[in-house]
């Protein structure tokens, strides 16, 4: 090994040192930094007045029903969306995409009829309810879109039991009634809710939470809604469905 | 927000700035000077040591008592990627060149020059090496050299060594050992 290797390399290294007397001008370096530092800085801000600004648009925007509205679908939209590709993906026992419209009566399937004990321990047979119209919620308690829907359904109860409507709620909580009985409470849930089992949940390809059914006076699905939509458009959907003479 | 904190707030904020330019003062120079060590442009080299000095800053793990060591490793770094971006270049424009009848005489004087020779054995060697030789041709102490790049100070000059040898190799496969 040649002893004067490192020689060599530093000698060759030393060709970099910068020509002459050449020295980094500090005083055009630190004004070019706070420049820089400036810039950046005014673009985070202006990027904060933008975000702030259309926070502020928006919020008037919710006043009027019709955007509202608009935006109450576009939500739901994008739940629905998401909640469709994942049942394709989970193989939906119907294989079919979920409805959420309202189907012609003589298109409808039957329901298919379950018995489950309420939270009295009474046995609830989904056929006994034939003549009044069913909304038949799939729910869990730790699901946040499923609270978001409870309070209208409890509304619903309250608004149509005396028109022939019933509200109920299958829970698929893991723990049972454990956790479903004190959510009752605090909810002040009024209409009957059961605990069901995955078993049933296939049978309605409920597989995502939350998933609703309205089912007409004879009993036959008259819309599927997967994810959480507006409160509007279950009540137009409930209207309709009680409305129809067949 | 009430005026005493505001006042505190904008208290903070100039304390920061001046932090930030106490550090810049101190190091800015030598920071630029390893940058201008691997650029032919010194201009360049400053504006890039400009821009290690804005990243630092946004960077509050960089802060303290290891702000140098942090500053020379992204430096070195930040000059490397910048030449290898002009060798990549360079290569295009040569490619394009090859189709005229002969190199200019520029094309003779750079070619010839040392000091892009060494620059171009840099951009070729593995980075990790050229950093060390380039910090090191720059005055750096064993422990600064270990701060700075992450190595153990005890395995310094191994490493060192076997750049030098890399540095070697590559240098006499390009230019011969002239």
């Amino acid at each position: 090994m040649d002893p004067n290797k490192n020689e060599w390399v530093e000698e060759r290294l030393a060709a970099l040192r910068p020509d002459g007397q050449w020295h980094a001008d500090v005083s055009r370096g630190l004004a070019r930094l706070r420049e820089r530092r400036q810039l950046k800085g005014n673009r985070t801000r202006r990027w904060r007045w933008v975000a702030a600004g259309a926070i502020a648009a928006s919020i008037p925007l919710m006043a009027f029903p019709t955007t509202r509205a608009f935006a109450q679908r576009c939500v739901s939209a994008c739940v629905g969306q998401s909640n469709w590709v994942h049942g394709l993906l989970a193989h939906n026992v119907s294989g079919a995409v979920p409805s959420s419209v309202l189907s012609k009566p003589t298109e409808r399937a039957m329901a298919p009829d379950f018995v489950l004990a309420d939270a009295s321990g009474k046995p609830v047979r989904l056929s006994e309810l034939r003549g009044k119209v069913v909304l038949l919620n799939f729910w869990a308690t730790r699901c946040a879109p499923c609270s978001a829907e409870i309070p209208w359904f409890i509304e619903f109860q309250k608004g149509y039991e005396s028109a022939g409507f019933a509200t109920i709620g299958v829970s698929l909580d893991e723990d049972g009634w454990s956790a479903v009985k004190p959510y009752i409470e605090a909810h002040k849930i009024d209409y009957r809710v059961m605990v069901g089992n995955d078993d049933l949940a296939q049978l309605y390809g409920a597989n995502s939470l939350p998933t609703t059914f309205i089912i007409d006076r004879s009993g036959r699905i008259a819309v599927t809604h997967v994810g959480i939509c507006g409160k509007g458009e279950y009540e137009a959907d409930i209207k309709r469905v009680l409305d129809e003479r067949d | 927000m009430d005026a005493s904190r505001e006042a505190l707030v904008e208290m903070n904020v100039g304390e920061d700035r001046l932090d930030i330019e106490a550090i810049f003062h101190a190091h800015y120079e030598r920071i630029a000077r390893v940058i201008a060590r691997v650029l032919k442009d010194p201009s360049r080299a400053e504006e890039l040591a400009v821009e290690v000095f804005l990243k630092w800053s946004r960077n509050p793990g960089a802060r303290g008592e290891n702000a140098s060591a942090w500053l020379y490793r992204v430096a070195v770094r930040a000059g490397l990627d910048e030449l290898r971006r002009e060798t990549r270049r360079s290569r295009r424009e040569s490619l394009v060149r090859f189709f005229r009848p002969s190199p200019t005489p520029e094309d003779v004087r750079t070619a010839k020059e040392d000091r892009e020779q060494v620059r171009a054995v840099l951009a070729a060697i593995q980075s990790r090496q050229a950093e060390l030789l380039i910090l090191r041709s720059d005055g750096l102490s064993y422990e600064e050299l270990a701060a700075a790049l992450n190595l153990n100070p005890a395995s310094i000059g191994t490493f060192l060594s076997r750049a030098e040898q890399t540095f070697r190799k590559e240098y006499i496969k390009r230019y011969g050992s002239q």
